[in-house]
């Protein structure tokens, strides 16, 4: 599927930003499933200094600096991509998950990169509360794609969707007490729930292709910046599921950037110098099949 | 009997409990000195108890004035302990000990650079990868493709035990931004000085050169090829746990010290702000954890930092000592497989073995620690405080959950050596943390180091470090061909934080003095007059008193004459009292700690000697205490003055003494203000105006260009328009046009100067004549001009501070963008 996406952000200050610094994570990573053809970001103002770079996960992460002073801050990335229909091997899926751990599993070259991704990390702690969610799916000898596709069907039944129930310093506790949240509180919940029982997963953040309800027309700028999760599977490479939209990630799916969560990859972040008290902030993002 | 000699004997005696053996330092096995002490001159073992009670004395006194501070987490700032025997290594006692400490170093280094990059130990299944990843050191902002650093460890600190046949064991490896340097030569400075012969005589390495090496290591750790490289110490600031240590260090090396927001980035790379003009840094030394050195992507909330930072470290603009991601290698997790990981990395057989040490992701360790757990000290890998005060189970339980993230260590057996405790010495646990730098190609421990006593596990009090020399003609630190690098104190340049310091300080310093005269005079009259409140004497003694109301405003009524003495003490003693004496000192020792690498040793030898004087009047309730700690007061400020005006003349001491003038200034107009534009009678006045001249040491001036009687009329010309007298308003004024217009940025037209100019104008325009003509009771001319000066000083200041003093804004995170639906 060829997928235009026009991803805008726009800070909006009270007082004069003298200066400011910026990382973003906007850039579609080029994948075997995956091909960017066209890809640019647009500051306004214009930064006096700007670079991009490789990160640790093999992510492009953009890097500006605006000196001129403003109120406010437009950042636009578009990409044009093309991508195709994730496959995976049947029969790898189909391993009792106990054995996806990669703990156990040195025999595979990529495990001791995957360990990474097994372990707790700032914002993804493991908190019995998780492991046992996560044990009611992941029962022993269960197929792995069966018991993870089983976790995110009732992350899905049991979560409400809902803006404003949790906040960025919401912990994993938190979102199962609250039973509610954004795709990216699904996301980092999935992935407490898979650490805790030794899995490595890794937060995944990218955009979706939406689909207009029967008889509507798709409305420009509805769609938003997306969060799902990926899976280590030994030998097979990451098995993408999506606790928002219940389903595997199929060809719809755009994927910017991965790592052990959230912060590690956010779509954009900064810091400002400034006399200004309140900022607003606006996200649109269009995805728009071509 | 000497001390050492009883320790000897003492320490030669059989014990009866069942204490495991423990080497000791001083003392062999059966009884006869090491051959360290052996060779020490006979004036170390004739030393008695009184003798080294003075030397510890002497010791307090040294470090009181030099200020020498510590600061444990958590508590107070308190002062420096230094224990007057040095810990003494013979030289073939530190041999085997330095080799082992350079190879720790270079596989440190290596290792290290392989983590930060392709990851082949972990890779390789050398190094569990837990060890790594669950390690909040481990940076993968810096662990990518496009950060390359073959030596990102330039300075480490290794703390070592002595095991009971002497050999070193490690405890713990210090990488990220290594303290105590600064402390140790501190220590080597004030020993040298409290025992002389015993230093003299006794052959060991200067630490100097080690210091020229580190300050030639970190000019040469420049990326490019830049002539005249600048590096800086980027310090969290004076609040720290170590900010003498930084301090120090930063004025021993000769580079300024500086703070986050003292530092910029721009076209990624990092400048440092100097007058409104930015300056290329090359090279910064950190003692700022990496997690708070760049809030835009490290820690968001951290106000130590430089946004940025991060970007101009992998465009390889700046170079970061020791790299942002050393902080990985503070980890007992690595313990266990250092022996495997220099056999992999550096080919050879790892020489300096670790306290046994247990990594718990590894089931059989757990299983171990588990059955024995009271002999060992667990903690996290990245030794966070977690543990702290849990019960065993609790501890236990933490395990379970994510063994992986724990490690336990032995209690390790320390040596001892003799600490003095009263009149006597007592052998006493002792901790060593030795100092690595990397030299050229390879890495060369200092000769010397940190010693710890302990007590309960706690560090409570230093030794110096004595590594003696195997022939006399031996070059210090084993370094003869290094260069001696002179230190150009002008070529520091200050950023604005450092100038509002220097600014502040001029301006207490001279506040403090003058309160000082002025409380010295009230108490005179008090002296005399406390019991006669209704003579003149009393009268005058009431308006003085009023006048230091007025500056140092207190809950004590100026008309009762039974509460003058509490009064004047509170003035002098109260440091919550705003304008008192004591407040002045400590904002200006504040002042002073955040430049200490700008100010001479004898500023705080100053410090040091005014706060003994307040030391022995909270301790002295008799009135003539008053008198006389406030003498010495004055005299440790008088030292300050002398100390200063020593200083290079550059933009710093132009502000200073911008600050000092400024404040004269202000103090002589609200004394007049107060003394003399109110008529009270000629008796009471005569006071006043003797009191007024004694304040402003301009008694003897007066009677010299005046003769006789003292008249308003002439008090006023003194005070206020003569141009050659220091003490007055014109002549400060003049001394601060000229500093003010020494300032970079000053053009002879900015704000600042312009409000200089109409003052300059106002005065001209006024003669002081019609000033003391009398309505009624008071002086109206001389109070309007009086008001009118003061605000114009005030407009001043404001407007000097804004242009010259401005700092950088603080840096705010925006928000995280991006939290939306679907």
């Amino acid at each position: 599927m060829r997928l235009d996406v026009t991803h805008r952000t726009t800070y909006a200050y009270d007082d004069d930003v003298t200066g400011s610094y910026g990382i973003g994570y906007l850039t579609p990573r080029e994948l075997p499933w995956q091909r960017v053809e066209s890809h640019e970001v647009v500051i306004d103002p214009s930064p006096s200094d700007r670079s991009t770079d490789v990160d640790h996960f093999g992510n492009t992460s953009t890097y500006f600096q605006v000196e001129a002073p403003h109120r406010d801050l437009v950042v636009v990335a578009h990409s044009v991509v093309e991508t195709d229909e994730p496959r995976h091997d049947p029969a790898l899926l189909a391993v009792p998950w106990e054995q996806a751990r990669p703990s156990t599993r040195r025999d595979v070259p990529d495990a001791w990169q995957a360990l990474d991704l097994a372990l707790a990390s700032p914002s993804v702690d493991h908190p019995p509360s998780a492991h046992a969610y996560a044990a009611t799916s992941l029962r022993p000898g269960r197929p792995l794609g069966e018991a993870v596709l089983d976790l995110v069907h009732r992350v899905h039944e049991d979560f409400g969707y809902e803006q404003g129930a949790t906040t960025v310093t919401s912990t994993i506790d938190d979102v199962l007490e609250a039973r509610a949240g954004v795709c990216q509180d699904f996301a980092q919940l999935v992935l407490a729930c898979l650490r805790s029982h030794g899995l490595a997963a890794r937060y995944t953040s990218g955009y979706l292709a939406t689909e207009p309800a029967p008889g509507k027309e798709r409305v420009v700028g509805a769609d938003a910046t997306h969060a799902w999760v990926g899976v280590w599977v030994p030998g097979g490479g990451w098995f993408a599921v999506d606790p928002t939209n219940d389903q595997a990630a199929n060809e719809r799916y755009v994927t910017v950037a991965w790592g052990r969560e959230y912060a590690d990859v956010p779509p954009l972040k900064g810091v400002i110098f400034t006399e200004a008290s309140t900022s607003t902030l606006d996200v649109a993002v269009d995805v728009v099949p071509v | 009997m000497t001390v050492l000699r009883d320790y000897a004997s003492e320490v030669g005696q059989p014990t009866l409990d069942a204490a495991p053996p423990r080497y000791d330092e001083v003392v062999d096995a059966d009884g006869s000195l090491r051959p360290a002490w052996r060779s020490l001159a006979a004036s170390a073992l004739d030393l008695t108890g009184p003798q080294l009670r003075r030397v510890r004395r002497d010791i307090g006194r040294f470090l009181g004035d030099d200020g020498v501070t510590y600061r444990r987490p958590g508590e107070p700032r308190g002062p420096w302990r230094l224990d007057p025997l040095p810990l003494v290594l013979a030289p073939q006692d530190w041999a085997a000990l330095e080799v082992g400490l350079a190879q720790r170093a270079e596989l440190l280094n290596a290792l290290l650079v392989d983590l930060q990059g392709p990851r082949r130990v972990l890779a390789e299944g050398v190094l569990p990868p837990e060890v790594v990843y669950a390690h909040h050191g481990f940076l993968r902002v810096t662990a990518r493709p496009g950060t390359h650093d073959d030596r990102p460890l330039l300075l480490t600190a290794t703390d070592l035990a002595r095991g009971p046949s002497g050999d070193w064991f490690v405890v713990a490896d210090r990488t990220q931004a290594p303290s105590g340097l600064g402390y140790a030569l501190e220590n080597r400075h004030v020993i040298s000085r409290v025992l002389p012969e015993l230093y003299r005589d006794a052959g060991l390495h200067q630490v100097g050169p080690f210091l020229q090496a580190l300050r030639s290591t970190l000019m040469q750790a420049a990326p490019g090829d830049v002539a005249d490289p600048r590096v800086v110490v980027l310090t969290p600031g004076s609040s720290s746990e170590t900010a003498f240590d930084q301090a120090h260090l930063a004025s021993g090396l000769g580079f300024p010290l500086v703070q986050g927001n003292d530092l910029v980035v721009r076209d990624g790379a990092v400048w440092m702000r100097v007058f409104g003009r930015l300056e290329r840094v090359d090279v910064v030394l950190r003692r700022v954890d990496a997690a708070w050195s760049d809030p835009l992507e490290l820690r968001g909330d951290s106000q130590l930092g430089v946004p940025g930072l991060l970007e101009a470290v992998r465009r390889g603009s700046v170079r970061v000592v020791n790299g942002l991601g050393a902080g990985v290698l503070e980890n007992p997790g690595l313990l266990p497989f250092m022996s495997r990981l220099c056999e992999v990395l550096l080919d050879e057989p790892l020489r300096l073995p670790s306290v046994t040490t247990h990594w718990l992701g590894d089931p059989a360790a757990a299983a171990l620690v588990r059955e024995d757990l009271d002999a060992f000290t667990v903690r996290t890998i990245d030794r966070s405080a977690e543990l702290d005060g849990l019960d065993a189970d609790a501890v236990l339980a933490r395990i379970d959950a994510a063994p992986h993230r724990f490690a336990a260590q032995a209690l390790p057996t320390w040596s001892q050596a003799p600490r003095l405790e009263g009149e006597a010495v007592r052998p006493r646990s002792v901790a060593l943390r030795t100092f690595t730098l990397r030299y050229g190609s390879s890495y060369r421990p200092l000769l010397g180091g940190l010693a710890s006593v302990l007590e309960g596990g706690r560090s409570v009090s230093s030794k110096d470090v004595w590594v003696l020399k195997e022939s006399p003609d031996d070059p210090d630190q084993g370094l003869a061909e290094i260069m001696p690098v002179t230190r150009t104190g002008s070529e520091t340049p200050l950023v604005p934080r450092v100038l509002e310091d220097l600014y502040w300080f001029g301006r207490y310093a001279e506040r403090a003095e003058d309160t000082l005269r002025l409380l010295l005079v009230a108490h005179a009259l008090a002296e005399d007059y406390r019991g006669r409140p209704y003579s003149a004497g009393g009268v005058a003694l009431r308006v003085l008193r009023s006048a230091l109301q007025h500056l140092v405003p207190g809950p004590y009524d100026a008309t009762d004459g039974s509460a003058v003495d509490a009064d004047l003490r509170s003035v002098l003693l109260e440091v919550e009292r705003p304008g008192s004496v004591a407040q002045s000192f400590a904002a200006l020792r504040a002042a002073a700690e955040g430049v200490r690498d700008q100010l001479s040793v004898d500023v705080f030898r100053a410090f040091g000697a005014t706060e003994r004087a307040a030391a022995l009047l909270s301790t002295r309730d008799h009135s003539l205490q008053v008198t006389e700690s406030a003498e010495r007061m004055l005299t440790g400020l008088l030292a300050l003055h002398g100390a200063t005006a020593s200083m290079v003349h550059d933009d710093g001491w132009q502000v200073l003494e911008a600050g000092r003038s400024l404040e004269r200034c202000l103090q002589v107009v609200v004394l007049l203000r107060r003394a003399v534009t109110v008529r009270r009678g000629i008796d009471v006045d005569r006071l006043l105006h003797h009191g007024v001249l004694t304040a402003t040491e301009s008694a003897v001036t007066h009677r010299r260009r005046y003769r006789g009687f003292v008249r308003v009329a002439t008090l006023v010309e003194l005070l206020l328009a003569d141009p050659a007298n220091p003490r007055s308003l014109r002549f400060n004024l003049e001394a601060l046009r000229r500093h003010v217009a020494a300032l970079p940025g000053s053009t002879g037209s900015t704000r600042p100067e312009r409000l200089l100019d109409d003052l300059a104008e106002e005065l001209d325009r006024v003669d002081t004549v019609d000033l003391v003509p009398i309505e009624g009771e008071s002086r109206p001319n001389l109070e309007r001009h009086l008001d009118t000066v003061t605000v114009h000083l005030t407009r001043f200041a404001e407007a000097f501070e804004a242009m010259h003093l401005a700092g950088a804004p603080a840096p705010r995170a925006f928000g995280l963008a991006g939290r939306g639906r679907r």
